[in-house]
């Protein structure tokens, strides 16, 4: 958690790293674990691209498997701004890319009697929201997260082409805003629905997988300190077993760190049956699969991930 | 690899299925030139980045990548699926659908409008030969304004939502500034989402190409529509549905390698359809089985997969046509197990019957 504050606290002081500056892929891969992201070297290609090219990155995969933490990687490695834009149906323009302050600009019709259209519609009654924020960015590029694309309406994902190909916005009664940065695009995925076939083409791919016994021990290695090896190999394993079982949700990464951080919470200092029941809601999220875990047999399955 | 060999792959791509396009070949270009001096080793990464766009994609990437390399760049025109023979067409669709003659259209008007409700109510099993086109135009008439009823509705919808303040403080700065006038916004009402799933097994082939086109026009309705077809196994065919021709659909659907007329394994089918595509499903999905309910397949398995579907969607609607048959009891095994988790059952053996699913469908 230290470290974690400290590089929070090293990204306010530190100068923003030039994307021009990320030499090679080992760099992308260095820099993101300073952030406590374990990349692998197919996601840092993919990331170093971004950079490069400047494209936006889709990325897809389970729940859980880390596909927010990307963004957020990234902006702590580049050391600027992240801006977040949750995507829910019935999203619309006016909450995600500007609106008018109706009070200030009802007040400041009845206060100054006579009032110009063009002074109502100035630049200071407008609410900034975050695709706008992401344009108007002053002096370097910030990170863009659009989190779950596939949550908003078609509609939605129409205009969010336009704002990809050009990074402008036109409000009506301003003008046309061009990003003087353009900013570093991430979007993710539940595949909730199929995205256009544009917007997929605008895009590069990356498709997040679950992470191997080898990478997802290090991720908890680096993510949850100071918890003892054994427990943490037996919970990945555990974990990983579980996994193929064929559950109707099957549990990430974001699933095994809240284990672990259970079972350590318990005083648990190894991974027994005991313990794996007690938590089994951190990683079971319905009574089917519970159920169906329970069935398989708790303690067949920790010796099975035993090595 | 050289650029020539790039344009190659991408080629090579697209004959495999891939949706990759000229932007996606230039991109990849790009990504090639970007990190062929850095770290060669990433330029199969840096590609499968550019150059896939789903996880079907992203999948067999990696097998297509090897290939190409290992010297197969010249099967460009190979089957698209390996392994598949050109695949067996299914003998309803083998006609060029929507086509009528001159002298049958003649006939069709002659015919008036008692023909109008005859066919209307006639059993699809049964429409002689000579009168096929006719109810083909028929069909996909009444279809089409079904489905243009469906979205006036929504747009029709006379409830008062919130005061849009926006456009109300626009409209009334004329005024000074009181406000006068307010201006209203709807809540734009989405249509839900439909999954279909279409028994197309040997016991259902009299019914299943006006099954398609029924699932041909939802899909003009529901742009969030998805249909299946099972027999034995399960195959998508949502985005071949897609196409605003009817012929052109099934001409797709024509090659597309389902076992037309196979056995019938409901249970099983539903089952891949929960591993594979459960995410579809949501609280405004309507879910559509049309099938004659004959399973081979464990009843217990079609009842659990069923009740499973059911509890993540609004409304399980299982339409058969066999229920049209004046004796008919829904006592088959598998009906019988599957009825308790079915909201709606319905006969779907003639037009009027599939007009009338209309009231189910309306949000």
């Amino acid at each position: 958690m230290d470290r974690r504050w400290a590089i929070r606290f090293a990204v306010l002081l530190e100068a923003p790293t030039n994307p021009e500056d990320v030499r090679d892929i080992e760099a992308v891969v260095r820099g993101f674990e300073a952030s406590g992201y374990v990349l692998d070297q197919p996601l840092a290609t993919t990331l170093f691209l971004l950079l490069r090219l400047g494209k936006p990155l889709l990325i897809e995969g389970h729940a859980g498997v880390g596909k927010t933490e990307v963004a957020k990687a990234l902006a702590s490695f580049l050391a600027v701004e992240l801006i977040r834009l949750q995507c829910y149906e019935g999203l619309d323009v006016n909450t995600a890319v500007y609106e008018w302050n109706y009070q200030k600009q009802l007040l400041a019709i009845k206060i100054h009697e006579k009032m110009e259209e063009e002074e109502i519609f100035s630049p200071k009654f407008l609410l900034e929201r975050p695709l706008l924020r992401a344009i108007r960015a002053e002096s370097v590029s910030p990170v863009l997260l659009i989190d779950e694309i596939d949550r908003a309406d078609e509609a939605f994902e129409a205009f969010l082409l336009e704002l990809l190909s050009d990074f402008q916005i036109t409000i009506p009664e301003l003008g046309t805003m061009c990003a003087r940065h353009r900013p570093h695009v991430i979007l993710t995925s539940n595949r909730t629905r199929e995205l256009s076939d544009a917007l997929k083409r605008r895009c590069l791919y990356h498709w997040i997988d679950y992470p191997d016994f080898e990478k997802e021990l290090e991720i908890v290695r680096v993510r949850a300190r100071g918890v003892k090896p054994e427990l943490s190999a037996q919970t990945v394993g555990f974990v990983q077993q579980i996994r193929g079982l064929d559950l109707s949700k099957p549990p990430g990464v974001a699933e095994t760190l809240d284990c672990i951080h259970s079972l350590e919470a318990l005083g648990k200092t190894r991974l027994d049956a005991a313990g794996a029941e007690a938590t089994l809601g951190c990683i079971a999220k319905s009574v089917d699969d519970a159920t169906k875990i329970r069935s398989e047999g708790i303690e067949r399955i920790l010796s099975r991930a035993a090595p | 690899m050289t650029r020539p060999d790039l344009i190659r792959f991408c080629r090579y791509l697209r004959a495999h299925g891939f949706s990759a396009g000229v932007t996606e070949s230039l991109a990849s270009v790009d990504a090639l030139r970007a990190v062929e001096s850095v770290d060669p080793a990433a330029v199969r990464w840096a590609l499968r980045s550019s150059l896939c766009s789903s996880k079907d994609e992203w999948d067999s990437f990696d097998r297509l990548f090897d290939a190409f390399h290992s010297g197969e760049r010249d099967a460009e025109q190979r089957p698209r699926i390996a392994g598949m023979e050109e695949p067996r067409g299914f003998w309803v669709l083998t006609g060029e659908p929507g086509e009528v003659r001159p002298t049958d259209r003649e006939a069709a008007t002659i015919a008036g409008a008692s023909d109008y409700a005859r066919l209307k109510n006639v059993d699809f099993s049964e429409v002689p030969q000579s009168d096929q086109p006719a109810l083909d135009q028929l069909a996909q008439r009444l279809l089409k304004q079904m489905s243009w009823r469906l979205s006036r509705r929504r747009k029709l919808a006379p409830s008062r939502g919130v005061v849009d303040v926006r456009r109300t403080i626009r409209g009334n700065i004329s005024g000074g500034g009181d406000l006068l006038k307010l201006r209203y916004k709807d809540r734009l009402r989405q249509p839900g989402r439909v999954v279909i799933l279409l028994d197309i097994s040997g016991s259902m082939s009299l019914y299943s190409m006006f099954l398609l086109r029924f699932a041909h026009a939802l899909h003009r309705h529901f742009k969030r529509a998805d249909t299946f077809v099972f027999s034995t196994r399960l195959v998508r065919i949502g985005a071949m549905l897609r196409s605003r021709k009817l012929a052109d659909a099934l001409k797709a659907l024509n090659a597309c390698p389902a076992d037309w007329s196979g056995g019938t394994r409901i249970g099983a089918s539903l089952r891949e359809f929960n591993v594979r595509h459960a995410r579809l499903l949501s609280r405004d999905t309507v879910f559509i089985i049309l099938s004659d309910g004959w399973d081979t397949g464990n009843p217990d398995v079609l009842a659990a997969e069923l009740a499973s579907v059911r509890r993540r969607v609004r409304k399980v609607i299982w339409l058969n046509p066999l229920l049209g048959l004046p004796d008919y009891k829904p006592l088959t095994r598998g009906m019988a197990a599957a009825l308790p988790h079915v909201d709606v059952f319905a006969p779907a053996h003639s037009l009027e019957s599939l007009l009338e699913l209309e009231r189910h469908l309306g949000w």
